[in-house]
Formats: structure tokens, C-alpha cells, sequence
């Protein structure tokens, strides 16, 4: 049993490390600041196709339960939509902070 | 802040360059969606007849997608079809882009870039955005939202009702999920 332990213990260490030489290193803080500039800038919507109503970006930053799952899904290809929801929620940041 | 799309000018085929069919309603969101498909990739694909050829592709496949999950009676999985469709564009072309930086890289092999300016890993972190939002639950992409954000861990749980340890595992599990994604697409066939 302990051998099978050690055994069994050194397999997972060897796949471990394998692992780790495979992934590609991206931490989750470099995801989320790439994330960020990526859906603010690279989808453009000059003519605002299908652009839900502000009232809608605000539902979803305020009341994410109650908010149209169509919004929720426009906003990760609409960079204007994107930023102003991104706004909605630095507001509502320093409004909780306040 | 305009709400109600206009009438497509475009006409794409209701059929794809594989004979599969695509369902009027998914042709009318891709058709809806064309100018921005065609301004996000015109410099990728180089012609507006592939970029629609590439469209009409995802089209059928999102008009599969709708049969295979829709049977009737059941709410319909994808709510927002021109922004679905247009997702599922967005990560066809960077898909296509990471296989043109990789012949463009080869060559440039010599040179080492600092991480933060190196167009390859931009892209490698774009793919992995596509694959965490194509796979994620509604909300976990709102605590995506929030911790972009710069929300902590205890005010996003606090949010949803859960612990702050839960949102960050629910958050980790997703963005692994992810990465274990793009790990597959890079592996060479």
C-alpha cells in the first residue's frame, strides 16, 4: 500500500509538471486586462446594430438576475456597448465604496 | 443609442459552400451582422466574397446548433442570434489569424519581443477569451465583467449570494476550462 502510495504519489508528480510545461503561461490577471482591451476595442459598431436601450446595459450591471440574456450577449461584440456597461459598473464600484 | 436594427442590404445564400442549409432567421441575423463581419476581418480574409463565405459557414452551424438543442417546447439556447453569430465569427477569424502569425513568427524567430507587445500572445489571450465566453455560464461572465472591473472577490460574492471563495472558484474552474481549450487548438493535427 505504501509503496503503491509512493508509487502513486510520483505519477501525479511526473503529470504535474508535464502539466505545467505545456500550458501556455497566462496568469489570470494578465487574461483579465487583455480580456478588457480586446472587448473595448476591437468590435466597433459605428451605426450601433442592434444596441440594446441604456436601460438595459444598466439592469445588467445592477441586477444581473433580472437583466435579458440578449444584452448580456451583445455586449461581448459590441465594444461601445461593452465600455459603457464597463462605466455602469465603475459607477456602481464607487457608489458600493462610498 | 440606436436599438432596432434596419433591413439588411446583404443578401447571403440561404445555403453553405458544404450544401448545408441555413434557417431564415440565422440568414437574416447573418445578414444583418455582414458590414461588421466585413470591417472585422476584410484585412484576414481579403475579399468580402470569402468573408461572406465564412459567414454563411457559421451560419449553418449555428442553424445545426439551434435544431440539435431546440426541440420544441424548449426555450431557445441562444437568445441574441446576430451577436451569437457574430461571436462565433469573431473566434473563426482569430483562429485563422493565429495560423497566419505562426507562418509570419517562424520567420521572425530571431527576434524576442517583450510579452506585452507581442502580437502572438495577444492573439493566444483573444482565442482564450473566445473560448471562455462561448463556454461560460451567464454568471460567470458577469463576475468576468466584475473583475475586469476591478471588483473583489468578497464584493462579487456578496453580489451573487455566494462566498467569496465560491465566485473564485467558479471563475478559475471556467477560465482553466478555457485554457485547457486553447491548449487543444494549439496542439498540431
Amino acid at each position: 500500500m505504501g509503496h503503491y502510495a509512493r508509487r502513486h504519489g510520483l505519477i501525479l508528480q511526473m503529470r504535474t509538471k508535464k502539466r505545467r510545461k505545456d500550458a501556455p503561461e497566462i496568469s489570470e490577471e494578465e487574461f483579465l486586462t487583455s480580456a478588457k482591451a480586446y472587448l473595448s476595442t476591437d468590435f466597433p459598431n459605428p451605426q450601433r446594430i442592434g444596441c440594446p436601450p441604456e436601460s438595459e446595459l444598466k439592469t445588467l450591471a445592477e441586477h444581473p438576475r433580472q437583466a435579458e440574456q440578449s444584452a448580456r450577449q451583445h455586449i461581448t461584440c459590441c465594444s461601445p456597448c461593452f465600455n459603457r456597461y464597463m462605466e455602469i459598473l465603475a459607477d456602481l464600484k464607487r457608489r458600493k465604496a462610498g | 443609442m440606436a436599438t432596432k436594427s434596419s433591413p439588411a442590404p446583404y443578401r447571403l445564400n440561404s445555403v453553405d459552400r458544404h450544401g448545408r442549409q441555413i434557417d431564415p432567421a440565422v440568414l437574416a441575423a447573418a445578414e444583418e451582422i455582414f458590414p461588421r463581419a466585413l470591417d472585422y476581418s476584410l484585412n484576414v480574409l481579403g475579399d468580402s466574397a470569402v468573408v461572406a463565405n465564412m459567414l454563411e459557414e457559421v451560419a449553418a452551424r449555428t442553424t445545426q446548433l439551434l435544431k440539435a438543442k431546440d426541440p420544441p417546447g424548449e426555450p431557445a439556447p441562444i437568445h441574441n442570434l446576430a451577436a451569437y453569430v457574430f461571436r462565433a465569427f469573431a473566434r473563426d477569424v482569430n483562429r485563422l489569424r493565429s495560423k497566419q502569425l505562426v507562418l509570419v513568427s517562424s520567420s521572425e524567430a530571431s527576434q524576442e519581443l517583450p510579452r506585452w507587445t507581442d502580437p502572438s500572445r495577444q492573439l493566444m489571450i483573444k482565442i482564450l477569451t473566445d473560448e471562455f465566453l462561448a463556454r461560460c455560464d451567464s454568471a460567470t461572465q458577469d463576475m468576468f465583467a466584475l473583475r475586469m472591473q476591478g471588483f473583489s472577490w468578497d464584493e462579487i460574492g456578496r453580489m451573487n449570494g455566494i462566498s467569496a471563495h465560491a465566485a473564485e472558484k467558479r471563475f478559475s474552474q471556467a477560465f482553466r476550462r478555457a485554457l485547457g481549450r486553447l491548449k487543444m487548438l494549439k496542439r498540431p493535427k
